[in-house]
């Protein structure tokens, strides 16, 4: 861990001009209303969040998720109505039991967690959405593009040292 | 020949020869002493080329998925074949009136070239058939083990450790898919990496497609996993699959749990296919 | 030129002091040939190499073009250029004849594959006689000698100690010349008389070959077919394998063509547009494979595709055996010709009633 922070922290200082790409699903009927509401209320948040529209989080395919962090988003946010509250009912339930285990498999093959974050927003907190959108940029800020959470030489080499040694 | 590989003979050939199945699913013998293939008798002779022994180690049970236009199909079913069998019904597969179930109480399978025991049998936390229509032989004792023992000491690794070695292990990959055709889980018509025009993998061989293929498929199928450790054992590259699944798994247990895993009982429904509304909150 | 075993570091530290220079070795979870690191030790026996060398002269994703559209004009820009010249330490008489066999593939017939010629004439291949062939090997069955690699510039001949290098180029020549200068008269070693050995597995290749041309198998492919997963392992891992696909990324007005390998197992190879797969089924892809390895490429090159290195039996998951299924074609009883054979017997049959 400590290896893998000051690496982090170094990328960061070297990119104080570091805008970083941020993609957030928000559900069509909670936290998108909530944007709009942050947006009349003249709420300030950073602009490096691109705002995707989706029905539900449940229709969210956590594949979507994997593509955007490979395909140049340093960062993944994905929204929706507060459990019980669901437009459609259920789907954030079971938006909920996928994200849960699809973000620990990520964390698992050594994704930091910052990188994608799950928030339930409804359509009346304009507040918590803008909150959100401020902790999540700084968090992606600190950690530098994806390409910062490239493993050292060291620790390469290391572990092709200990090869066939799991 | 052993007791087993007599045994099946015998009940593949009656079945066979009273028309109670169309065909018999099991093993027979390669050129090698130790070369056993996955075999599908249709006629009382070929029933006298099966083979029941510890060098099966390859899954047999989803050639019955491609068999069932022939009729009624009898599969020789181990802990793991069992598993599938559910597996296959709970996927709305197969009916249990398609599949006549041999079970064969599993001694645990040895690797044809080292002669040591299979690592997906090392991991396996159910050596006798979990479903059967009749059994081969007496059951076996169940071994008491810790099949996440491996994922627990990964888990030590550091994050960055971890990145190291899963880029590593996706620049190994060569995308044949064999992790896929081999897996009971798969069995969707269309994989979505064959959906071309959806556009979700990129043909290139480049390790970004293959962490794609690979942590997608094994989402798709975590909470299904029968732990049978096929895609491990098929992989030609010894890619230590089977970390994902098991840390799935694991992961299920404890979030929604208790999950004694998948393809431990004929019906659903799979943890990622239903919910409670007390789940764990984390995202609030 | 002798050249001692124990010299065989030094030699690849040797030419790699010019060029990239590729040894045996391990890298992605699996042995091929990897770029030397100076003063790392060389050994060229023993097993062979899990990968073929064949994505040195045909990558497994290979850029072609790009293309950019700037202000309504089209602008193109080929990948294609002269490649850096390197060395490939090592090959065995198997892989050799597959290099040979590549060749007729891009660069004959009428058409030359200018990214696969450009790599093939900055190759030098070295190649070394084989003296351990294990029981998966049935080179000899399928025409490769395992003292001798043709399409090689240089062969090293194992005597025991040491290895005799022969030139069979000018390419070659030139290597060797070079070798010489660089490694001294030192290097020079007492060697023994030519290590010789022989396959054990000896498939009956030509007869099935014959067969396939005249019978159908359908009893052989679909008993195949039980069993094969029909995944890409096979295809990937062989030498002689060489279907390709050509794809495009396209962001907004920029875009790139590459090609990557395919594989006749896969259901997409075959798919056409309207979803019409006249390969659907596991059976008739197995039957394709085969059929081309033994069959359809000799009807079009004069020799088969196969060298019998082996290692689609290695290290097939589900245990298909090329040499245990050219035996079952070879022995298979003699049964009903095939539509096709049926047609030219009569119409020879007819020609030969005109004729009289």
């Amino acid at each position: 861990m400590p290896i893998a922070e000051t690496a982090h922290e170094a990328q960061g200082q070297a990119n104080e001009e570091f805008r970083p790409k941020i993609l957030a699903f928000c559900c069509n009927w909670c936290t998108y209303a909530g944007a709009d509401l942050a947006g009349l209320n003249r709420m300030n948040y950073p602009a490096d969040v691109k705002v995707l529209r989706v029905p539900c989080s449940g229709r969210v395919n956590p594949q979507h998720v994997l593509r955007a962090l490979q395909d140049g988003c340093d960062g993944v946010l994905v929204c929706g109505c507060h459990p019980g509250d669901c437009h459609y009912s259920t789907g954030n339930y079971y938006a909920k039991r996928r994200m849960m285990v699809f973000k620990r498999l990520l964390e698992f093959e050594g994704l930091p967690p910052e990188r994608f974050q799950i928030r339930w927003i409804s359509g009346s907190e304009a507040g918590k959405f803008r909150d959100t959108i401020v902790q999540v940029t700084d968090d992606i800020k600190k950690l530098g593009p994806m390409a910062a959470d490239e493993p050292s030489q060291a620790v390469v080499a290391a572990l092709r040292a200990k090869e066939g040694e799991l | 020949m052993n007791d087993a590989t007599q045994i099946v003979r015998e009940r593949a050939t009656a079945l066979l020869a009273d028309g109670t199945v169309a065909a018999v699913v099991g093993w027979a013998a390669g050129r090698g002493d130790h070369d056993r293939h996955v075999f599908v008798a249709r006629t009382p002779e070929e029933a006298a080329l099966l083979v029941a022994d510890q060098y099966c180690g390859a899954l047999a049970a989803k050639r019955v998925l491609s068999l069932l236009d022939e009729g009624k199909i009898a599969l020789v079913a181990r802990g793991c074949e069992s598993r599938a069998v559910n597996r296959f019904m709970a996927d709305r597969q197969l009916k249990r009136d398609q599949v006549h179930v041999i079970g064969w109480p599993c001694p645990g399978m040895l690797d044809p070239a080292t002669g040591d025991a299979l690592k997906r049998c090392t991991e396996c936390q159910r050596r006798n058939p979990v479903l059967s229509d009749e059994v081969v032989g007496d059951p076996v004792p169940e071994p008491e083990l810790d099949r996440f023992a491996e994922l627990e000491r990964f888990e030590q690794k550091t994050p960055e450790e971890r990145r190291a070695f899963f880029q590593d292990m996706y620049e190994s990959c060569i995308r044949c898919y064999a992790c896929r055709n081999a897996c009971p889980c798969c069995t969707c018509r269309v994989c979505f990496v064959d959906q071309e025009r959806v556009g979700w993998m990129g043909e290139e061989f480049t390790a970004d497609q293959a962490r794609y293929y690979g942590t997608v498929r094994a989402f798709h199928t975590g909470d299904r996993c029968i732990e049978c450790g096929e895609c491990q054992r098929v992989c030609p590259q010894h890619l230590p699959l089977m970390l994902l699944m098991h840390k799935q798994v694991r992961d299920i247990d404890g979030l929604f749990g208790p999950y004694p895993g998948g393809g431990m009982e004929p019906e659903g429904p799979d943890p990622l296919r239903t919910y409670h509304t007390d789940d764990l909150e984390e995202f609030m | 030129m002798i050249i001692s075993k124990d010299n065989m570091g030094a030699l690849a530290d040797a030419i790699g002091a010019t060029q990239t220079v590729y040894v045996p070795g391990t890298e992605r979870a699996a042995t091929r040939f990897v770029a030397h690191k100076k003063g790392e030790p060389v050994v060229l026996g023993g097993a062979n190499v899990r990968m073929p060398p064949k994505d040195l002269l045909f990558p497994a994703t290979e850029k072609m073009y790009r293309w950019k559209k700037h202000e309504g004009q089209l602008s193109l820009e080929t990948e294609a250029a002269a490649h850096e010249p390197f060395t490939v330490l090592g090959v065995r008489p198997c892989d050799m004849a597959s290099v040979a066999k590549l060749d007729l593939v891009f660069l004959t017939k009428g058409f030359v594959d200018e990214f696969y010629q450009a790599r093939r004439d900055a190759a030098t291949f070295v190649a070394v006689t084989c003296v351990d062939p294990d029981g998966d090997c049935f080179c000899e069955a399928m025409g490769v000698r395992l003292d001798a690699a043709p399409a090689a510039d240089v062969l090293l001949v194992d005597r025991g100690g040491a290895y005799e290098a022969k030139p069979q180029t000018e390419k070659g020549e030139a290597a060797v010349a070079a070798w010489a200068e660089a490694l001294g008269a030192g290097a020079d070693a007492a060697a023994g008389d030519a290590v010789e050995a022989h396959c054990t597995l000896n498939p009956a290749a030509a007869k099935a070959e014959e067969r396939l041309r005249a019978e159908d198998f359908d009893n052989v492919w679909h008993s195949v077919a039980d069993y094969c997963l029909t995944c890409g392992t096979c295809t990937f891992e062989c030498p002689t394998c060489y279907c390709f696909d050509i794809s495009q990324d396209v962001r907004a007005d920029e875009g790139a063509r590459f090609r990557c390998w395919d594989s006749c197992m896969f259901t997409q190879y075959t798919l056409m547009a309207g979803n019409h797969n006249p390969r659907a089924d596991r059976a008739s892809r197995v039957r394709q494979r085969f059929m081309h390895k033994l069959r359809y490429f000799a009807d079009r090159y004069g020799e088969g595709l196969c060298v019998g290195c082996g290692r689609c039996i290695r290290d097939c998951p589900a245990g298909v055996d090329i040499a245990a299924i050219i035996d079952a074609v070879a022995t298979a009883p003699e049964h009903e010709l095939t539509e096709a054979a049926r047609t030219v017997q009569a119409d020879e049959a007819k020609k030969e009633a005109a004729h009289v």
